[in-house]
């Protein structure tokens, strides 16, 4: 047993430890902030398996997009609204659960010891690759070999806002618990952190053709900046959505559609992608729409405006 | 890479892991929140400084050490705002002092 | 025992704590919490059980799990969307009504 494998069992045996907290314990604050914790020890699981895009969304989204909503709307629907944590007779959940999880382990496993095929999709990805002028493999999945999912995934985005903007109804926009400005520090936070992010997102962004990142992580870490100006309030939640707010929730499905049907003019089968401009195109759309996206319902807001104005 | 530096970097690596590992004592045994977040700050933040000076000398190049440098100061920044914010959250809302009733 | 055993494992139960959590939580968003720790198990599984190639794990199944990491938050916030509606509704945090304590 290499040194490696224990660091995966202690990891496994983290990961299951916080899984049972979460679903099991008394106070909702600290399960939610165990959450997090539980997702940022996934994505060092993704780094153990190999997978640094996996690992940097998994931070991003999974841990610290996920745990900053979950937060607000813990504020929001107030602290002390959890009476019984669990039910009296968690029997039959008991048998349920450990039936659920012999059979993900039974079907992994077995999955495992299947060998794999020699031109399985991800060895055809990698022989295809060059021809892309990409050099990251998963980049190259998400924007040219499997680009529809990935534009009907910006859609999915879309309805997600769409309906906490339904849902929302004609209330007014979500009352954000700010962060007390009467400290120097908060506003240096922003002022040093802001532009760290904005860089750190674009070279994400750049990076992501050739090494991990892509619009997804580039999305998450600029859509983390949006939090934090929301909370300083430095970015105000309002009620109408302008239409610079509308034009860039639908940037990325756009920039996908517009691309892809363009292919059709200049000769190519429609929504087959070519060239790294495109993909640079649509993954900058497919960023600020991410980044508005979820900036807006994290706010639960329809619109955003700047602290003046 | 010759094994010195390997020695130096290793030995930088561990000694960071024993300050996360003091200040996770500290954040765990300390009686209350504020010398809770003193373990955390003084000790985590040297913990990181130290990985990160470890990891640069292992890696053995420079584009990676200035990227190191960059992960320390941000994780400075951050750890110095949160750990401020939660002392004055803490404070206003008339968080005890353990010291104080220890002098009773 | 591989990396990939240890990983399934735990994948495995930590699907088994989500699933005996959202069957028990009275609070949706626990339920919730429950949700995300299950999905982040089925991630962990899809990406272990879909083998590797010399660049790494393969970058379908990745790709597969990156876009499932964006669809669950979406749907996180829409779920999260709907219980604010519903707590300032209803000032319920649970499907349940008040009155079905102990049942």
């Amino acid at each position: 047993m290499t040194v490696g494998v224990v660091v995966d069992m202690m990891l496994g045996l983290a990961l299951v430890a916080l899984s049972l907290r979460v679903v099991t314990g008394g106070s909702l604050f600290r399960d939610i902030v165990l959450f997090i914790l539980f997702g940022l020890l996934v994505a060092l699981s993704w780094a153990r398996l190999g997978a640094p895009d996996l690992a940097l969304a998994e931070a991003a989204i999974g841990a610290g997009l996920t745990g900053a909503l979950m937060l607000m709307a813990y504020r929001s629907i107030g602290a002390d609204t959890e009476e019984r944590p669990v039910r009296r007779r968690p029997g039959v959940a008991l048998v349920v659960a450990v039936l659920t999880g012999s059979l993900v382990a039974v079907i992994g496993l077995a999955a495992l010891g299947i060998e794999r095929v020699p031109d399985a999709a991800g060895d055809a990805v990698l022989e295809a690759l060059p021809g892309t002028g990409l050099g990251n493999a998963v980049t190259g999945v998400l924007l040219v070999f499997r680009g529809l999912d990935t534009m009907l995934e910006m859609a999915v985005l879309l309805v997600a806002l769409l309906g906490a903007w339904t849902v929302l109804g004609d209330a007014r926009p979500g009352r954000v618990h700010r962060v007390d400005r009467r400290t120097p520090l908060v506003g240096s936070l922003l002022t040093v952190v802001a532009p760290i992010t904005l860089l750190v997102a674009v070279h994400l962004l750049l990076a992501g053709t050739d090494a991990p990142g892509g619009a997804f992580q580039a999305g998450a870490v600029l859509t983390g900046c949006g939090v934090l100006m929301v909370l300083t309030g430095t970015l105000r939640p309002t009620a109408v959505a302008g239409f610079a707010t509308r034009l860039l929730v639908v940037a990325g499905l756009a920039a996908f559609v517009l691309v892809g049907a363009g292919a059709g003019f200049v000769g190519h089968a429609p929504m087959t992608l070519t060239g790294t401009w495109a993909v640079y195109l649509i993954e900058t759309a497919m960023m600020l729409s991410i980044a508005l996206t979820m900036t807006l319902l994290f706010a639960r807001a329809r619109g955003l405006r700047g602290e003046g104005s | 890479m010759n094994g010195a530096m390997e020695t130096v970097g290793l030995v930088l690596v561990i000694a960071g892991c024993v300050f996360y590992a003091a200040g996770t004592i500290g954040l765990l045994r300390f009686p209350d929140v504020y010398s809770r977040l003193h373990a955390l700050t003084k000790a985590d933040n040297q913990g990181l400084l130290l990985v990160c000076l470890g990891l640069a000398v292992l890696a053995g190049s420079v584009q990676v050490a200035f990227l190191l440098i960059v992960v320390w100061s941000v994780g400075l920044v951050a750890a110095a705002v949160s750990a401020h914010l939660i002392a004055r959250h803490a404070r206003h809302a008339g968080e005890p002092h353990a010291s104080r009733e220890t002098e009773r | 025992m591989s990396t990939e055993v240890v990983y399934v494992l735990a994948a495995s139960a930590v699907f088994g704590a989500g699933v005996y959590g959202l069957i028990v939580a009275n609070h949706l968003m626990r339920k919730l919490l429950a949700l995300n720790v299950m999905s982040s198990a089925v991630f962990v599984t899809m990406l272990t059980v879909a083998g590797t190639t010399p660049e790494g794990p393969d970058p379908v199944a990745q790709a597969l799990v990156l876009t499932g990491i964006v669809i669950a938050v979406a749907a996180t916030a829409f779920a999260l969307a709907l219980l604010v509606r519903l707590v300032q509704e209803t000032g319920l945090v649970s499907l349940r009504a008040k009155d079905d304590d102990g049942a």
